[in-house]
């Protein structure tokens, strides 16, 4: 721990360019973009910026396109959380280029509580790009607004992945939670280079290759907010696990909606930030120079609180 | 009293080693530590070996001197537990009470199995997560009796006397009721844990039942007595590492044995751990 700390104190001393020449701190992925962070992780200045292939910046939200395959059933997926981890990192609609960054509650970087027999998140957790849960509109089926987010995404491959993170992943099914009334998708998928990718295909295959992984999945998405004196969540679809064809279509209308939100084509308080390196046009086009996102050093982690070591018994 | 762990070699790596310190000097982590805290209240002392939700196999060396605790290998390999579904690793703070040992030389009169050569296992179960070589200071609440691969391995339940629950906990009916689920994850964790690595389900003594405090303290007299026996010289130690700098009128007492141990305090950075250990394991029938 120490090393790394000299390390950063090291790279705190160089300029921010010549910091993105550091390899170290990018986190190379499948399909070549990568992560360029600054502040300490577990902290309210911690950003994790995306870096395109081209090496220019671009937004987690926007960029990476979402190369939904309705024939293979595939589509890119971006992890905020790793598995069994607690740091309740997502990609930020209030910080232009949605960076990741964590959720702050109360003034304090947010955590979730571990919810016996689980460790922190049961899956990699993160977003589908170029979705949105859209909340100026009522969802026909659920009867609720969307959670104004990106489309939520459940990984279950073997490995544990890391923040920023992007890969290709089959579209297995999906979970319509209701969280504080708001329609907030959870998609299953897997990492398609997981060695069990090839066998799973739908959700049925969930339940016979990971049995009590989808039964224990809907359980925690209940309870997960209880032990912070919330009620449990609802389901919409009386709670039922949706196939993978449904997931896509999940997934068409959700990107359908963020193409409106992109072209600027609606009127809502707080939307969230569409400025984007890439795509050509939109009105959120826009030149970014790494110095003016990337404006603070990259530091050590601060320290993760004891108290997220509880676990609670719902 | 003050307690330390001092480190050697990085962890995850074969020379990883933890030894524990007695105000700052190098002592037997199995022989030097007085197994009662406070006996009067009855406090006991216990060391963490594995911290809870992790997968390295760590125990205190029976071989080594002064016993440091080191990472188990399995033909020359670190072993690592796998991930049981919906588990992480260990689901307990893991480790073992000082100045115990389970003989295998005995039979136990009720579940007919020998002892397992080690000190005696020890889950504590409060919410704090421990370290590699910390001494908790607990009180014991019940025990359940693992048979595994054969032989008596008990597992004494115990809560840090510092935990938030602690005062409401005070036998094995309270851990049930304040940490609903937990026995029989622990149960069913102890039983499946070696069926990733090709291994035939272990089986618990008792039905699986977890005996109360009584029984547990029992259990922990009985072993605490075949220590005993062993560092007097009336049991043969076998391999066993008899070391000790902390109590002068045994005939192993070698206080130089201290200063043989390395200084420690380097900079080290945990060695990765394979990706392959990553990996959960669903269990059919396991579940929480």
């Amino acid at each position: 721990m120490k090393s790394n700390i000299q390390y950063c104190l090291k790279l705190s001393k160089m300029s921010a360019v010549a910091r993105l020449n550091q390899t170290a701190r990018h986190i190379s992925t499948a399909v070549g973009y990568n992560t360029v962070t600054e502040g300490s992780k577990y902290s309210s200045d911690f950003k994790a910026y995306l870096q395109l292939p081209n090496g220019e910046l671009g937004s987690y939200f926007h960029d990476i396109p979402l190369n939904l395959n309705k024939e293979k059933k595939t589509v890119n997926v971006i992890v905020e959380i790793s598995r069994w981890s607690n740091a309740k990192f997502e990609i930020s609609k209030k910080n232009a280029l949605n960076p990741i960054t964590q959720d702050i509650k109360l003034g304090n970087v947010r955590f979730v509580n571990n919810i016996f027999p689980f460790k922190g998140y049961m899956h990699n957790y993160g977003a589908i790009p170029q979705t949105w849960d859209d909340p100026t509109i009522v969802d026909k089926e659920t009867g609720f607004r969307g959670d104004d987010d990106p489309i939520d995404i459940c990984e279950i491959g073997q490995r544990v992945a890391k923040l920023g993170d992007v890969f290709e992943a089959k579209v297995l099914g999906a979970l319509a939670l209701i969280d504080d009334g708001e329609l907030d998708w959870k998609v299953f998928v897997i990492d398609s280079r997981d060695p069990l990718a090839k066998e799973i295909n739908d959700i049925g295959d969930i339940d016979a290759r990971f049995p009590g992984l989808l039964e224990s999945t809907r359980k925690w998405f209940k309870d997960y907010k209880i032990p912070d004196g919330k009620p449990e969540n609802e389901f919409g679809f009386n709670g039922e696990f949706l196939n993978a064809d449904k997931a896509i279509d999940v997934i068409s209308h959700s990107n359908a909606a963020w193409k409106k939100l992109t072209e600027g084509q609606l009127e809502y308080p707080k939307l969230p930030h569409i400025e984007n390196t890439t795509l050509n046009g939109s009105p959120g086009f826009i030149k970014a120079k790494t110095e003016d996102f990337i404006t603070q050093s990259d530091n050590p982690d601060a320290e993760i609180p004891e108290s997220v070591d509880r676990v609670y018994f719902v | 009293m003050v307690y330390t762990a001092r480190q050697i070699g990085a962890k995850n790596t074969l020379d990883y080693k933890v030894y524990v310190e007695q105000d700052g000097k190098p002592i037997s982590p199995f022989h030097d530590i007085p197994l009662y805290a406070d006996e009067s209240k009855k406090i006991l002392n216990f060391v963490v070996e594995i911290p809870r939700w992790s997968n390295a196999k760590l125990e205190i060396s029976k071989e080594q001197k002064l016993n440091p605790i080191i990472q188990d290998t399995k033909k020359g390999k670190l072993r690592f537990v796998r991930n049981v579904f919906p588990h992480h690793g260990y689901i307990h703070n893991y480790g073992a009470f000082p100045q115990t040992w389970e003989d295998p030389n005995q039979s136990h009169p009720e579940t007919k199995a020998k002892g397992d050569n080690d000190p005696l296992d020890v889950c504590e179960i409060g919410e704090a997560v421990g370290y590699t070589g910390q001494v908790k200071q607990v009180k014991v609440l019940g025990v359940m009796a693992l048979l595994d691969e054969g032989e008596t391995d008990w597992k004494v339940i115990v809560i840090d006397i510092n935990d938030p629950l602690a005062p409401k906990l005070n036998d094995i009916e309270d851990v049930e009721r304040h940490l609903p689920g937990l026995l029989r994850a622990t149960n069913e964790w102890f039983r499946v844990y070696k069926i990733p690595d090709g291994k035939p389900e272990n089986q618990f003594a008792f039905s699986g039942e977890a005996k109360n405090k009584k029984y547990a303290e029992e259990v922990i007299r009985e072993t605490n007595e075949a220590w005993e026996n062993l560092i007097q010289g009336k049991t043969q130690p076998d391999e066993i590492s008899l070391t000790s700098t902390a109590l002068p009128n045994v005939a192993s007492y070698e206080e130089a044995a201290a200063k043989e141990v390395p200084a420690g305090g380097e900079d080290l950075r945990d060695a990765p751990i394979d990706k392959s250990i990553d990996k959960w394991f669903f269990i059919s029938g396991a579940s929480a």
